[in-house]
């Protein structure tokens, strides 16, 4: 993909970011709210996972204390500190910073799994202690505070604080990315290839580390900070492992080694969440099914996987492509609708609702209700139907992979008729 | 005395509970280099599945087949799963157990529910094994700590005293080498990952029955886990059992002491000193229990990285 290209679907990107979420449900304009905190998280997480190669477990801790500090100077506005509203973030900037330093001096001192643990311990240290000091934290009910008006902007509908957000998200997105392309962003880059020859060349790899960790921990900060704006409250579960495991998933689906890989994770799991959650129970199921797939089949990300076809679109041969790609598309989507159906079956089988409705029937299981139909769960057709499902899946995926194989060796071979008529 | 006494006893127990699933992660990481996420969702999954097992075959039929069963899955997920990623490195590998300990729990709370499950101590084993200074203790108590010791015992004798310990321990060492011995170290690391999975699913269905069991287990479990084996010693089974007696008293002793920071300065004549900064130092070490293994490994971890007893770094 060339230069302009790029620049042209991100400032597509932006204008529809722009333009269209007034015309959308508050509910929507939540999500698109909750998907720039994510994306910038994740980005920021990035900087550390992706680009230095530190695999962080713990960066909730960045996150929760960016977001008290920002509550913490709303607080003050309330009390009549002249901050305009819009500047709050930075209290979490500061918080990400002073947090990062203190942390990623002491992480940064061992590397690979000790690193991933000592950070882990950190957050859960945060985690732990939190709900036990009042005046910090607010104990375990948090603190809560409110958003003040600026400029005549009343920031009291979700839209206003949606444009701060975005405002928030593009200004650390350009940080980010202007980072990797100066001569420290390419050290960070180095350290992750070969941490032995930056230090021969001179370079301080236990000072650089911690620099990153910082700027990572930063930005973090800002993110957990404009969720603080937005839901006026946080609590000590901000610091919970669930919170660092949301953004290793993002990240890693999305793809760690692209610089927006992280923006298409986070996107991609806040929507499904957005859509998912209403309708099935065992949505984090899916969440975590996806993520072992994607770690399995794909280790580089789903937007890795995307971004190679993209680079190579020009050299494949798509005709002879279409066939294959089409039937392992057909293959997935018979297999995810099989273990959905699996999944939603076995949800509502051991529910309380459907073991009440046995109380009430104690001579035979009762039928229940999926996707709109009707199924008894000792007819034959409740169980054919996923297996057929699956096994068709499988048996698809399976042709379509023999065929890949098939026309790579035809693509060689033809390769090596051409080489050597050249010569 | 009686609270010396009961928090001794107790600690001992709950550190050789960890000892038993801590043993087989560090035994996995000591040979393979994983740092296996999902380890205490084997614990959790022993615990559901002898509650699910002992409604057909009973309360020693659940206990006995829960570990084989989680020990088979483990293999599974070594062979088809794990050895998959493993060319992608370590970190690769760490990322895919801990999505596995994701897909687990969710599976477990599909399958159970999100409450706590109702698994119990057969009314045969609920008896009170001694009276001291006026309260009973409970038998299942001992049992727990029984079994463990038993397993340390035998696994001891199984890795220094028969054929298959040198193998594996061979395998830990030198893999490339076994390998040109003859051995196939493909199936050692399998078993070895298996046994480790089994071991952890029998510390999860003994305890299962005397604690919660809810799905909330693992992730309770697994930082404590965690934090025992780095304090011991990544890959040391001798370095687990120290650190894991020794993170079973801190905690059982913590929960019932009220001192804090302020007292402390108090004996230098600092306390309303203290006490006027408040925060950190009238935090009662009661109530900051949990802090303390966190704070024990950030310490090993900084001081002295390859833990108590390991070896490496």
């Amino acid at each position: 993909m060339s230069a302009t290209s790029k620049f042209l679907i991100i400032g597509l990107a932006l204008l529809v970011s722009i333009a269209l979420p007034p015309f959308l449900s508050a509910g929507w304009q939540n999500a698109l709210n909750t998907m720039l905190i994510a994306s910038l998280f994740a980005l920021s997480f990035n900087l550390l996972a992706g680009q230095a190669g530190l695999l962080s477990f713990g960066h909730a801790a960045y996150f929760g204390v960016g977001a008290f500090a920002a509550l913490h100077l709303m607080l003050a506005v309330e009390d009549g500190l002249p901050v305009p509203t819009p500047l709050l973030p930075l209290a979490g900037a500061l918080a990400g910073l002073v947090a990062g330093v203190v942390s990623g001096w002491f992480s940064t001192m061992r590397s690979g799994v000790y690193f991933a643990l000592v950070t882990l311990a950190i957050a859960e240290l945060f985690h732990s202690l939190t709900p036990h000091l009042q005046g910090l934290f607010g104990g375990e009910s948090g603190i809560s505070s409110m958003r003040m008006p600026w400029m005549g902007i009343r920031f009291a509908t979700i839209l206003e604080v949606y444009y701060l957000t975005l405002g928030w998200f593009v200004i650390c997105a350009v940080l980010l990315w202007a980072y990797t392309r100066t001569p420290f962003g390419r050290l960070t880059l180095a350290l992750r290839d070969n941490e032995q020859r930056v230090r021969f060349m001179g370079y301080d790899a236990h000072v650089s580390k911690t620099l990153i960790f910082t700027v990572s921990a930063m930005f973090s900060g800002v993110a957990g900070a404009l969720q603080a704006v937005t839901n006026e409250t946080a609590n000590y579960d901000l610091f919970s492992a669930g919170v660092s495991s949301q953004v290793v998933l993002f990240t890693y689906v999305g793809g760690a080694t692209l610089f927006f890989g992280p923006v298409f994770g986070a996107v991609a799991f806040t929507v499904f969440a957005f859509l998912m959650s209403d309708l099935t129970r065992s949505w984090l199921f899916y969440q975590g099914l996806i993520f072992v797939l994607v770690m399995l089949y794909a280790p580089h990300g789903i937007g890795g996987a995307l971004a190679m076809q993209l680079r190579q679109w020009r050299e494949l041969d798509w005709r002879r492509l279409v066939k294959p790609y089409a039937t392992a598309t057909v293959g997935g989507l018979m297999i995810a609708a099989g273990v959905v159906f699996l999944t939603e079956t076995v949800s509502i089988l051991f529910g309380l609702d459907y073991e009440h409705a046995r109380t009430l029937t104690p001579d035979y299981l009762p039928d229940f209700t999926l996707m709109g139909q009707v199924w008894s769960p000792v007819a034959v057709s409740t169980w054919v139907l996923p297996a057929v499902l699956l096994i068709g899946g499988i048996a698809l995926l399976q042709v379509a992979r023999r065929w890949l194989d098939h026309s790579d060796d035809a693509m060689a071979a033809s390769d090596t008729e051409t080489s050597k008529g050249s010569v | 005395m009686e609270f010396f006494f009961i928090s001794t006893l107790n600690g001992v127990i709950y550190g050789l509970l960890l000892f038993m699933v801590s043993a087989g992660l560090s035994l996995i990481f000591g040979m393979m280099g994983v740092l296996n996420f999902a380890h205490a969702s084997f614990y959790m999954l022993g615990a559901y599945l002898a509650y699910a097992l002992s409604s057909v075959f009973g309360f020693w039929g659940g206990i006995l087949l829960a570990p084989i069963l989680v020990g088979l899955l483990g293999m599974v997920i070594e062979r088809g799963l794990l050895r998959k990623v493993h060319a992608h490195g370590h970190a690769h590998e760490l990322l895919l157990t801990f999505g596995l300990a994701m897909i687990i729990a969710e599976t477990i709370k599909l399958f159970f529910g999100d409450f706590p499950v109702n698994y119990q101590i057969p009314t045969e084993l609920r008896f009170s094994a001694f009276t001291v200074y006026g309260t009973n203790y409970p038998f299942y108590r001992l049992f727990i700590g029984f079994v463990a010791v038993m397993m340390f015992i035998g696994l001891w004798l199984l890795l220094s005293r028969t054929r298959i310990g040198i193998v594996v321990r061979a395998a830990e060492r030198l893999p490339a080498m076994a390998e040109a011995l003859g051995h196939n170290i493909p199936v050692v690391f399998m078993g070895v990952f298996g046994a480790g999975a089994a071991l952890a699913g029998l510390a999860g269905a003994v305890a299962g029955a005397f604690y919660p069991t809810n799905p909330n287990m693992a992730a309770e479990l697994g930082v404590i886990v965690f934090v025992v084996v780095v304090v011991g010693g990544l890959g040391s089974l001798k370095g687990s059992l120290v650190a894991s007696l020794l993170i079973g008293l801190f905690s059982s002793f913590a929960v019932g002491l009220d001192w804090s920071l302020a007292q402390l300065f108090g004996l230098f004549g600092l306390g309303e000193w203290a006490q006027s900064v408040g925060g950190l130092m009238t935090l009662e070490l009661s109530s900051v229990s949990g802090t303390i293994p966190f704070a024990l490994m950030l310490i090993v971890l900084l001081v002295r990285p390859a833990g108590l007893m390991g070896e490496r770094n």
